[in-house]
């Protein structure tokens, strides 16, 4: 244990990464002949040190994420349960035991095994439709609210003007409580990855649009864009502005408005 | 019936049919209360359903954490990317006896993010990008899950100002920037024994008022 004292002062700062190479060796290379208390230091200061990520703004990854991620997992589990047999260089013999071997396995098994695939694919199946199901759910809930906004009395109309006289017209509805909903038809789909990027410009002279969320417009230019927590009061917003960011929106307007509303 | 079940690969035809069919059953019961312990174990059995609730629990804080290191958003989605996917691929790496998953998660993350800051050198640009405001949220979050996050936040935020300023600035920059002693003591410009006491004590007070509050 007097060895593990003049490695004690340099657990915390070894678990945050800040020791200097020579000093990370040093107790690295204690730790690696094995000492298990250090080793336990170091473990209860990295469980220490993790907590530090609390201290980070909190902040969502875009849904786009999510689908790419989910999109791979998917393709690799599926490809992982394929059952791949490869043999390079065996001989004939070789070939004809294991396949001998495939089929008497596959025989005795043959029953277990039908089960086992129905099992599987009832398991996918039940996932697949709650899966569904809370896509649809949420789906429901969306347009519900959207709907709210759309003929409640309490909205304020706000037309947004194409700067370029041949784009079609936005219209926003702006309720002082469920949000505000954009909608347009055949509204040009942005190149490349590009979206669409609603701003509210405030009331207070001098002061920066406040960026809100981005859209990509469906089939035959269909653009709704619900936002259901603006990030300004109706009562502290003069405009709404739309321009096009590269994907997943900017923090500042890098092109010019491509439509102005006004509120009155 | 169950313990016929369990009773080894030698097995009759009937016990195996029982067998699949509690497999079903638990199968069920494991639906509606998803165990979060055993996710990651799920992992290594390419559960799709278990990487995307572990997603959807962790994704969050994990996002938070690199966009904080990179302050760069789309280069941070594509660190986390590369994060959960090394989970997803590797998921036996995670030793749930050496500790909870997520300071491992975390940890994983953390030196994922500072690698690719070194690597890619963004610190340079980092510095003059410091005035970028923060994306809006793409999408609304879980309020259950975002309380829980909030209140954790607010624990360890509470703690760290309860240090030094200084001390507090100290142990952020090695965390979020990856700078050694000797860097953090050129940066703040002061003596080293000062900033490596700092942040010894720093994290051991931390470490005492978390466990007391755990």
């Amino acid at each position: 244990m007097n060895n593990c004292e003049k490695f004690q002062e340099l657990i915390e700062a070894y678990a945050l990464g800040a020791l200097d190479a020579e000093e990370h060796a040093v107790l690295d290379a204690h730790v690696s002949s094995g000492c298990s208390d250090c080793a336990k230091a170091i473990e209860e200061a990295r469980w220490v040190v993790s907590h530090l990520a609390y201290l980070a703004p909190e902040q969502a990854p875009s849904l786009t994420l999510k689908n790419r991620l989910m999109q791979t997992v998917r393709a690799e589990a599926t490809a992982s349960r394929r059952p791949v047999l490869v043999f390079p260089g065996r001989t004939l013999w070789t070939w004809m035991g294991v396949a001998a071997l495939i089929i008497l396995t596959l025989y005795s098994g043959w029953n277990t095994r039908r089960l086992q695939e129905q099992a599987s694919q009832a398991r996918d199946s039940a996932a697949e439709a709650e899966r569904d199901q809370r896509k649809l759910q949420e789906q429901l809930a969306v347009t519900e609210r959207e709907v709210s906004i759309l003929a409640d009395p309490a909205s304020v109309r706000i037309s947004l003007l194409p700067q370029n006289a041949q784009a079609p017209q936005l219209e926003a509805m702006w309720h002082p409580e469920l949000g505000i909903v954009v909608t347009g038809q055949q509204i040009p789909v942005p190149a490349g990855s590009r979206v669409w990027q609603l701003w509210l410009i405030p009331k207070t002279p001098g002061a920066k649009p406040v960026p809100s969320l981005t859209v990509r417009p469906g089939p035959g230019g269909k653009f709704v864009l619900p936002v259901f927590t603006p990030p300004k009061l109706i009562a502290e917003t003069k405009a709404l502005a739309i321009t096009e960011e590269p994907a997943g929106g900017s923090p500042q307007p890098t092109t010019t408005p491509r439509w102005v509303g006004g509120i009155s | 019936m169950s313990s016929d079940c369990s009773s080894g690969p030698y097995t009759s035809e009937g016990a195996k049919r029982e067998s699949v069919l509690l497999e079903i059953l638990n199968f069920s019961s494991q639906r509606e209360v998803p165990p979060e312990a055993t996710l990651p174990q799920r992992l290594i059995h390419k559960d799709v359903k278990a990487f995307e609730q572990l997603y959807d629990l962790h994704s969050r804080i994990v996002y938070s954490l690199v966009r904080r290191i990179i302050q760069q958003s789309s280069t941070a989605e594509e660190v986390v990317q590369d994060v959960f996917l090394h989970l997803w691929r590797n998921a036996a790496q995670y030793n749930p006896e050496k500790g909870p998953f997520v300071p491992w998660l975390l940890t994983l993350a953390r030196n994922r993010a500072l690698d690719h800051l070194r690597l890619k050198s963004e610190r340079q640009r980092r510095r003059e990008d410091l005035t970028e405001v923060m994306p809006p949220l793409a999408i609304a979050p879980g309020y259950e899950e975002v309380l829980d996050q909030k209140r954790r936040a607010e624990r360890v935020q509470a703690l760290m100002s309860s240090l030094h300023p200084r001390q507090k600035q100290a142990i952020e920059l090695a965390y979020f920037e990856g700078l050694s002693h000797s860097e953090i003591a050129e940066t703040l410009k002061e003596p080293l024994g000062t900033v490596k006491s700092w942040i010894r004590n720093g994290l051991q007070r931390l470490k005492e008022r978390l466990q007391a509050t755990s």
